[in-house]
């Protein structure tokens, strides 16, 4: 029993940190139709600008503080502008080679200009375990899990309580109806972006402790955040969360009890399963359609 | 098709038949690659570019072929049987795997079908007793066909562009048959062609089935060729690559395919000057290519030559934009 | 004269409101039934019904006797029922005649003999018959998406016609087609159906095209019927004129 709750606190952090990832997908899918299949390397990436920037001579704290604005400005600002701006008019597929294309350009990047190895990234905590009712829990998850919760959190109060928010997802349900209302949708949409470039570099500043530094970490992150999405509901930004958490102990459990040769599998069967039945999600809406 | 299409067709035949005799190994292997991608991008383009379903799983099919055919040929089956089998194993695959996109279209179906190639992947890597794990299977032996010896490569060539050719050649009739005009009414309206007595579910299951089959019969002819494969080739990147191929060459062109194929395989290879960064410049050309002409190169080909006659627009990218809500 | 088509007490509701409530009619062989109606009054919701498109929620649907409720649209096609669409619905990217070989083509034969038999499955003469019918020849092999709407409006009636169908539902012909084509429309539609002997339903707004058009007028309002009779006679029904004119 007692390792069972030490995988599920482990699964809670990974989840949580799906969820970050998840989220952002979710936002920029919603208000711009970019399903954005880089997504995963856009959470690689961040830790090498603060690896970086270390490298340079800056302090820990402040690394991360350029990797978040260089983030901000590259996945954020930079990818709307060039990549998905002037590719929507053509509708979905265009834009998703795209995305493939550019995860392709990011990992190569990444390996090119820094290094194919994988690199060791500075823990926020130091490696500590707690002993209680004799479950082992080690700092590093609870930090994990407190951090990406609370960013979390901050992320729905300012789009449930917040003017800005609340347009944002008015604009993310119904850009037409948006702009009837006088939302500044164009601004909208960008802010969504800037926040999916913040969210991934959150994302990558806890989970790159863990995994390393490394290129191809894309690769399992980027699928992670769809199955996230897609499980949780695809036009629900409650739901991201709760398919991030799902997930991240769904893999743990799974690995440890049925199976750690098909963990993959498993969540790749309920996304299935998810899609036939329940395409709108668990938590999604069905969206009204006409013949 | 035009006069000028015509020549350019038949310069490219005579070219792929002579130039072989002046290539060293490497370079026979690479456009026996090409002719071997080709095969699979051509069944690809027929699931994506004609009927309109987004498949991502087209290198999971490759790699079911090529398994077949790696796992049959040791214990003595012949190559045509073998050949045969991956064809069907994979149509029948395909048929199953086209049933989710009778529920769900557009970004859906890419990640039921990019699920379903990772599941594939896992059971490649994690079968050994079937599979060889992660060590995959070495040797696959190229087949010798009535007294002809394929081994040296410019034998397995010919082999290769046979192959291509012929299954290009039946995937060209069909197309221009009823059910061509079916799956191009697939992709662009299914709603008015359910209306005009079409069977959709039939026609969509087929799309998939045959594209699929394609892709097995690619994958026969790969593992022979490069003779060590392992699951890490089909996975994903695989796929990618597939539909680059597909969306570069110009998806619903008949000689997209051809096209892309021919550039993926060749590019690299040429941007070797540009050293360690030659994926980087390819996927920044794509990335360009997409911003500025998303039908691909003879889509291109298409736009210039209607703009010089006439100054028609052309359809561009209308094959790819959703129609409405997935059904 | 025998039915061609029976409506019996069907009824479509979505989320508690009912779009159709409760329509029954008959449509005779060989007559042209006008359905009309303010927006929103339930036209289109009965015809996607009768046609497969939507699941009624209650009723029945029969086609020559045969209940066909609950058919896929495909199969009642099969059957000999076939439709043109409110909002353009022609295959873009195929040629004019591919267009209408494509209309023609499921009604006969088998998948196999639709893979390996001719590439026009025998009915490029028929295309070209159809062709020549609604005056498009020198359209045949123009790509149907550029031409013009009311052009495609007569293609999309054209490819509607091309299996030889017993019965056609016509939804908003007229719509936004312009004065000049709007009369060849009509006069290329009596004269199929005087030629074929065909039975028609029209759904239609324009009031002046059904009153010409049609032999028998349906007044739908509501989601239910509230006048039935000669052109003639539903025009001036009180009933009718406050449909239109509100409440």
């Amino acid at each position: 029993m007692a390792s069972f709750f030490q995988l599920l606190v482990s699964g809670l952090a990974t989840g949580a940190i799906y969820a970050l990832i998840a989220v952002g997908f979710t936002l920029v899918w919603q208000t711009s139709q970019t399903i954005n299949f880089a997504q995963g390397e856009f959470v690689m990436l961040p830790a090498f600008f603060i690896l970086a920037a270390m490298n340079a001579g800056a302090p820990f704290w402040l690394a991360c503080l350029i990797g978040i604005v260089l983030s901000v400005v590259i996945l954020g600002l930079l990818f709307k502008f060039i990549i998905v701006d002037p590719m929507l008019k053509y509708g979905v597929l265009p834009l998703v080679i795209s995305t493939i294309a550019l995860s392709l350009f990011l990992k190569e990047g990444a390996k090119d200009f820094y290094s194919s190895q994988a690199q060791p990234f500075p823990s926020l905590v130091p490696a500590t375990d707690f002993h209680v009712f004799g479950i082992v829990v080690s700092l590093q998850s609870l930090v994990v899990l407190a951090a990406a919760t609370a960013t979390v959190v901050a992320l729905h109060v300012l789009l449930t309580k917040t003017r800005l928010g609340r347009s944002m997802q008015a604009t993310a349900q119904n850009p037409t109806l948006a702009r009837i209302l006088g939302i500044d949708v164009n601004r909208m949409v960008l802010y969504t972006f800037l926040i999916n470039g913040a969210l991934v570099a959150i994302a990558s500043i806890l989970i790159s402790p863990i995994y390393l530094a490394k290129f191809t970490n894309g690769e399992t992150l980027g699928i992670a955040a769809f199955l996230a999405a897609i499980i949780g509901g695809f036009n629900q930004v409650r739901g991201a969360i709760l398919g991030g958490v799902i997930l991240g102990v769904l893999d743990n459990l799974s690995a440890a009890y049925i199976s750690a040769q098909y963990r993959g599998a498993f969540p790749l069967i309920i996304l299935i399963v998810v899609i036939l039945f329940r395409p709108q999600g668990l938590l999604g809406r069905i969206e009204e359609r006409t013949v | 098709m035009s006069r000028l299409g015509a020549v350019v067709v038949i310069a490219a035949a005579i070219f792929a038949v002579v130039l072989p005799f002046f290539l060293k190994p490497f370079g026979l292997y690479l456009i026996s690659m090409w002719a071997v991608l080709t095969v699979a991008a051509i069944g690809l383009n027929l699931t994506l570019g004609y009927a309109g379903q987004v498949s991502l799983a087209q290198g999971a099919f490759v790699g079911i072929g090529a398994y077949t055919v790696g796992l049959l040929l040791p214990i003595g089956v012949p190559f045509p049987i073998a050949f045969v089998a991956a064809g069907l194993l994979c149509f029948v695959v395909g048929w199953i795997l086209g049933y989710p996109a009778l529920r769900v279209q557009h970004h859906y179906l890419a990640f039921v079908t990019l699920a379903f190639n990772t599941l594939v992947f896992l059971v490649l890597r994690n079968e050994e007793w079937l599979t060889g794990g992660t060590y995959g299977i070495n040797g696959t032996p190229r087949p010798t066909l009535l007294g002809w010896s394929t081994n040296k490569p410019l034998d397995f060539y010919f082999l290769c562009l046979g192959a291509m050719v012929v299954l290009a050649a039946a995937t060209w009739w069909m197309l221009r048959s009823p059910w061509g005009r079916a799956f191009v009414a697939l992709r662009e309206n299914p709603i008015r062609a359910l209306s005009l007595g079409l069977d959709t579910r039939r026609y969509t299951l087929m799309a998939f089935a045959i594209g699929s089959s394609l892709g097995g019969l690619s994958g026969a002819l790969y593992a022979p060729l490069v003779q060590f494969i392992e699951p890490n080739s089909f996975a994903l990147g695989m796929s990618f690559n597939l539909l680059l191929m597909v969306i570069v060459g110009g998806g619903g062109y008949f000689f997209g395919p051809f096209l892309g194929a021919l550039v993926a395989v060749l590019l690299p290879e040429w941007m070797r000057v540009t050293q360690d960064y030659y994926l980087m410049v390819y996927a920044a050309l794509i990335m360009v290519m997409m911003a500025f002409c998303p039908s691909g190169l003879l889509g291109l080909v298409d736009r210039v030559g209607r703009r010089l006659r006439s100054g028609e627009q052309g359809p561009a990218a209308a094959a790819f934009e959703p129609q409405s809500t997935p059904p | 004269m025998s039915a061609v088509l029976e409506v019996s007490n069907l009824r479509k509701s979505f989320g508690g409101i009912a779009a159709v409530d409760g329509v029954s009619f008959d449509v005779r062989e060989g007559e042209i039934l006008g359905i009309i109606g303010p927006n929103g009054s339930g036209k289109s919701t009965l015809f996607n019904c009768v046609l497969g498109q939507l699941q009624p929620t209650e009723g029945e649907v029969r086609v020559d006797g045969r209940v066909t409720t609950g058919m896929r649209p495909c199969d009642l096609n099969r059957l000999g029922v076939s439709r043109t669409f409110q909002l353009l619905q022609v295959f873009p990217q195929l040629s004019v005649r591919d267009n209408l070989i494509l209309a023609g083509q499921e009604h006969q034969g088998s998948m196999a003999s639709r893979l390996f038999g001719r590439a026009d499955a025998g009915l490029g003469d028929a295309a070209d018959r159809m062709i020549a019918f609604f005056r498009l020849q020198h359209l045949a092999s123009t790509q149907a998406g550029s031409l013009s709407y009311g052009q495609q409006k007569l293609l999309d009636a054209a490819m509607a016609f091309m299996a030889g169908p017993r019965l056609v539902l016509l939804d908003e012909p007229a719509g936004g087609v312009n004065l000049t084509m709007l009369g060849a429309l009509r006069e290329r539609l009596q004269a199929y159906h005087s030629e074929r002997k065909a039975t028609f339903v029209v759904i239609e707004h324009q009031m002046e095209f059904v009153m010409a058009l049609c032999t028998r007028v349906l007044v739908l309002a509501e989601g239910r019927i509230i006048a039935e009779g000669d052109p003639q006679s539903v025009r001036s029904n009180p009933k009718v004129i406050e449909a239109y004119l509100g409440h």
